[in-house]
């Protein structure tokens, strides 16, 4: 039991600086794809013609293909056209794309469910169609939102690992490192492992607290429908 | 000049790449079927089971789902170099069914537990055997549900076979790896295999729309 | 001497703190029609649903003629499948039509031969008038016509005596009387019956005795002619002039159109 902790405590900061990366992965590619998800989602929902066909092609594309043929994309084919990244912005940018064809369908479905009454009831006050969406439609729908979002957060920090595939120093590569090391395989995945569940855990209690204080009644959605 | 040259290498290397598609597909349908068959049991030691069955099942949901799939990859990949011998296909065939078994407990989960009580009631007050309520009379309406959310689940094994990629398994994203360090054309090789990936998921979503048409009963749509 | 059919000896269920069945006792003979009335919240329910262990009551022993209904006793599912029960929401198996729905007993708990099932369940269906929508499934009967087919799901088991859980309470009320129509034929028919129910016109016409439940025992008991006109307890006169009033009128709905 000893020698297991003090091994513990031996690889623990190389381990901390990957949980680090990971985190700063998260977080960048989820307000990435927030910030690409949402118009996307407004595209597809109000959009017509070419802006709509260009929504829904973007998202079924993405959410088509694996995110790690995104990623080597990104990381080894921009080069082809000149565009150079360094490994861990390609990350950021390509987990960031990936999550935003995702947020896109969270936000659509949100707001198609919010009642079509909302919205002709907002045109009845005379606001415009815009005016209708930014201060009546979308407030809820971003609540509604929050329960498919917050699953959105523990994916995208459990998908942080497939940046290891391109030797970003996150906490899977720290652990492989280690392994390569220390030739303690299933010791090392085990400790990054309970890690990952801490922090999902940690995460998923704060989501819930958020969201509890986001409550509106009669605006529940269990996250854990489905 | 040169790099026409180079995309005709990259053409001429497709009927490789499908190569690829055969073994994902294999991995992707095993890992399926195991998949599926473990999350249906989970998913019904959660709602009809008791004690240390229900917990048992509600642990693994937690656990496998906070883990992300390369680390779970990677522990029975070592674990079989360790203990016993698990060659590298079957450590992703299995990482991907216990993975995404835990999601699909979930999905099982939530379709029995939408089937209103009384049916089973019903069931009973007819003399049938709980046992025979749950496979006669839950499931049949509860499965019916859960087929659009375990397509969802099943696209998602699908495109995370990819990761089979690290364990140096040939399926079609390692070939598309070889084939872009031998033309030097990563942009095209990478689209090419993602349209493939595209494809593939297309396909299987349409197909499932149309399993769904077809068992559909009134009443016990989505 | 009327053979006794289900009695029940001081039966008691509690949920939680609420006492609900306090010490009950009932007897029900062959052939009877027994309606049971009585406050909201006074068990009726919970009493039908004791009888087929839906529900386990804490105490009080319940017998199907001279057996025990116990759970966990190998003829448990024998005798369950001997009492059949109509739900107030109807119960139907969603995912099979209105003659599966019928057959479905026969052939997984008898073992019925699928032939046989299936023209024991057409024949029952034709009892309770719903042959035509032998190939329809639940969502596309109406409230009435699912009831219908309930009663006729609880029949082709060939049951001693038939439980009714507010049959009709879940229905527009257009659709009651098909519903009653059919429970009277039954009753005339020969069939014990046991029926939680508030509509007066079935009691009257129907039953052989009326049971006024309260405070989870029996308050009072006797001939329709004597609960109705003559009760012997201020309460259970209070009570037949409320739900007599609630009904105005529409008290034998259905009944008196033929």
């Amino acid at each position: 039991m000893m020698e297991h902790i003090e091994y513990f405590i031996y690889i623990w900061p190389d381990l901390f600086k990957g949980l680090i990366v990971s985190l700063q992965l998260s977080v960048g590619a989820l307000l990435l794809g927030l910030a690409i998800g949402l118009p996307m989602a407004l595209m597809r929902t109000y959009g017509r013609g070419l802006v709509k066909t260009l929504a829904v092609m973007y998202i079924e594309l993405i959410r088509g293909t694996p995110m790690i043929v995104q990623l080597f994309l990104i990381y080894y084919g921009l080069p082809d056209m000149g565009i150079l990244l360094d490994r861990l912005p390609a990350a950021i940018i390509a987990l960031g794309i990936n999550s935003s064809a995702y947020q896109a369908e969270y936000f659509r479905g949100a707001i198609l469910s919010i009642d079509e009454g909302q919205g002709l009831a907002a045109q009845a006050l005379g606001m415009t169609k815009q005016q209708a969406i930014v201060n009546i439609i979308l407030p809820q729908a971003l609540r509604l939102v929050l329960p498919p979002w917050s699953n959105e957060v523990i994916y995208m920090v459990k998908y942080t690992s497939v940046a290891f595939l391109i030797a970003v120093p996150e906490l899977m590569a720290r652990g492989k490192m280690l392994i390569s090391k220390t030739f303690k395989p299933l010791e090392t995945l085990f400790w990054v492992g309970v890690i990952y569940v801490i922090v999902l855990s940690i995460i998923a209690k704060i989501v819930d607290m958020v969201e509890r204080k986001l409550a509106i009644p009669g605006f529940q959605m269990s996250r854990e429908d489905y | 000049m040169g790099i026409n040259f180079a995309a005709n290498k990259v053409l001429a290397s497709i009927p490789y790449l499908l190569g690829g598609v055969w073994i994902t597909l294999q991995i992707t349908v095993l890992a399926l079927a195991l998949s599926t068959v473990l999350g249906l049991l989970l998913s019904l030691l959660r709602v009809y089971g008791k004690g240390i069955f229900h917990r048992f099942s509600l642990i693994y949901s937690r656990l496998m789902r906070s883990l992300p799939l390369l680390v779970i990859l990677f522990m029975l990949y070592f674990l079989g170099s360790e203990i016993i011998d698990i060659p590298a296909y079957w450590a992703i065939v299995l990482a991907l069914a216990f993975h995404s078994a835990a999601y699909q407990s979930e999905i099982f989960r939530g379709a029995i537990q939408s089937i209103s009580k009384g049916q089973m009631e019903a069931a009973l007050a007819l003399g049938m055997s709980k046992y025979q309520g749950i496979f006669s009379v839950i499931l049949p309406q509860a499965l019916r549900r859960a087929i659009p959310y375990w397509a969802n689940e099943a696209t998602i094994v699908l495109k995370d076979s990819s990761l089979a990629y690290a364990l140096g398994v040939t399926e079609l994203m390692r070939r598309g790896e070889y084939v872009s360090a031998r033309t030097s054309q990563p942009m095209l090789t990478y689209i090419i295999v993602g349209l493939i990936y595209l494809i593939l998921t297309y396909a299987f979503t349409k197909s499932m729309n149309r399993i769904e048409y077809k068992v559909r009963i009134p009443g016990l749509e989505r | 001497m009327p053979k006794p059919i289900l009695r029940i000896e001081n039966l008691h269920k509690k949920f939680r703190d609420t006492e609900v069945l306090k010490g009950l006792s009932l007897t029900v003979y062959e052939g009877e029609v027994v309606v049971i009335i009585g406050p909201s919240g006074t068990g009726k329910s919970t009493l039908l649903r004791c009888i087929n262990r839906l529900t386990e009551p804490d105490s009080g022993d319940i017998y199907l003629e001279e057996q025990k209904i116990e759970p966990g006793k190998s003829n448990f599912s024998q005798i369950r499948q001997q009492i059949g029960m109509v739900f107030q929401d109807f119960n139907l198996f969603n995912h099979l039509t209105a003659v599966q729905n019928v057959a479905i007993g026969p052939i997984k708990v008898k073992k019925m031969d699928k032939k046989k099932a299936y023209d024991l369940a057409m024949k029952e269906l034709e009892r309770v008038g719903m042959a035509e929508k032998a190939g329809n499934y639940p969502a596309e009967l109406s409230g009435g016509q699912k009831q219908r087919v309930a009663i006729a799901r609880a029949l082709a088991m060939d049951p001693k005596i038939m439980l009714f859980d507010e049959p009709t309470s879940a229905l527009d009320p257009e659709l009651i009387g098909e519903v009653l129509e059919v429970m009277k034929d039954l009753a005339n028919a020969g069939m014990t019956m046991m029926v939680v129910s508030h509509e007066m016109g079935f009691a009257r016409e129907a039953a052989d005795r009326i049971v006024f439940l309260e405070d989870g025992v029996v308050a009072e008991e006797g001939s329709p002619e004597k609960i109705f006109n003559n009760p012997e307890r201020e309460r259970t006169r209070e009570f037949i002039s409320k739900i007599a009033r609630l009904n105005s009128g529409g008290d034998d709905r259905g009944l008196n159109n033929k």
